[in-house]
């Protein structure tokens, strides 16, 4: 392979000729495959393989007129407000005062009982992100709604009188 | 009793078939493999349970990165048409030379003001400088005016608008890049995250599981 057969040109000198010694053809190796594992590394950390996916988001229009506005039954709506470092404030129906705590951990615990206990078409969920939730928290959020099927979701800002409250309740709580 | 000689093995490895292999491997992550294309930023989009690949044709990207900058990414098939439309739009005074620069450039982050100043840096520089991010606040939204100029610049071909933010962007940043797409009566996005399996037990990964008999 990475030696190769020399013929030895004189066999038959004649006496007094000096014999030419034979070189080894042997070439190592190592310091090649050295660079070449190298370079594999090298392409591998700067290549993608992995292209990036994209989740698909469709926003409604907003309107003013009350009769395109969506209808939402209270008995079947979960308000989910995503506050500072990842703390989730819920409530359900319509009284944000009754509002409980939780975290991303039990988001989907929360969202299959609710969806349990309620009519399929009546279940609407409400995602109201505030001034001090990031991005991942919205888009967790969604991701979870898409891996447990609900079908009816909607993201708004919340109402002033829910964003004191979550405010008073960061202040109580000493969430940073 | 004569004691039978151990033969001492060479020690010497034929390293010619490892170097085989090494070079083939090689070969095979320079030709399969796609350099990183060049960001402004560095953006770590969030994770989702989503398997639809980012259509890479006809996009227009929308970067936030963690300071709640925008940045605008635009593909190659429509950075002239858009360039041409702005200017059309925003009555700007450029010439052809312009233009090129335009195109050669990767990212936008900068405000109008600033922009053609900004074009005129060669795009390896241009990493380097530091973009204050496209204005996108109610009183100066040319976040809009670039997708206005979009939209009439893409008519009759299907736009991909993308949206990509980091994990630590403050949701109010996306809010306003989604309210400048509403106000041109764009509603569809793709969210730009990074593959996440489904959690086991939950009703998508039923579905799933299902849609694989189905396949089969």
């Amino acid at each position: 392979m990475a030696e190769m057969e020399v013929k030895s040109g004189g066999g038959h000198k004649g006496p007094g000729v000096k014999k030419s010694k034979k070189l080894s053809t042997r070439v190592d190796l190592t310091p090649m495959v050295d660079l070449g594992f190298l370079l594999i590394t090298f392409f591998i950390f700067t290549t993608t393989l992995a292209e990036p996916t994209a989740m698909n988001l469709n926003m409604p229009k907003d309107t003013d007129k009350p009769d395109e506005v969506n209808k939402v039954k209270e008995s079947g709506s979960l308000t989910l407000m995503l506050g500072k470092s990842n703390v989730i404030y819920y409530y359900f129906g319509s009284d944000p005062t009754k509002m409980q705590t939780s975290g991303y951990k039990d988001l989907r615990k929360i969202i299959l009982d609710k969806k349990k206990s309620t009519p399929a078409d009546d279940l609407y969920i409400i995602i109201k992100p505030d001034k001090d939730a990031t991005y991942k928290n919205a888009v967790d959020v969604l991701d979870e709604m898409t891996i447990n099927d609900v079908k009816r979701y909607s993201m708004i800002d919340p109402t002033p009188e829910e964003y004191k409250l979550i405010q008073q309740t960061e202040a109580a709580g000493g969430v940073q | 009793m004569g004691r039978a000689k151990i033969k001492r093995g060479s020690t010497n490895v034929d390293m010619t078939a490892m170097c085989d292999v090494a070079f083939l491997l090689l070969s095979f992550f320079i030709l399969t493999g796609q350099f990183k294309p060049s960001e402004a930023v560095e953006v770590n989009p969030p994770n989702s349970v989503s398997n639809t690949h980012a259509p890479q044709k006809d996009a227009f990207l929308v970067s936030i990165d963690k300071d709640n900058r925008v940045f605008l990414n635009l593909t190659d098939d429509i950075k002239g048409d858009i360039w041409d439309e702005l200017v059309a739009e925003k009555n700007m005074k450029v010439t052809s030379e312009d233009k090129k620069d335009f195109v050669a450039t990767d990212f936008v982050g900068v405000p109008f003001s600033q922009l053609l100043q900004f074009i005129k840096i060669s795009p390896e520089q241009q990493k380097n400088v530091k973009m204050p991010g496209i204005p996108t606040d109610s009183t100066n939204n040319e976040l809009q005016a670039w997708i206005s100029a979009a939209a009439t610049a893409g008519t009759g071909k299907k736009l991909n608008f993308l949206i990509k933010g980091d994990n630590a962007t403050k949701y109010p940043a996306f809010s306003s890049v989604i309210d400048a797409f509403k106000k041109n009566d764009i509603y569809k996005y793709n969210l730009v995250t990074n593959a996440e399996d489904v959690p086991e037990g939950t009703a998508l990964y039923e579905e799933s599981i299902r849609a694989q008999h189905e396949g089969k």
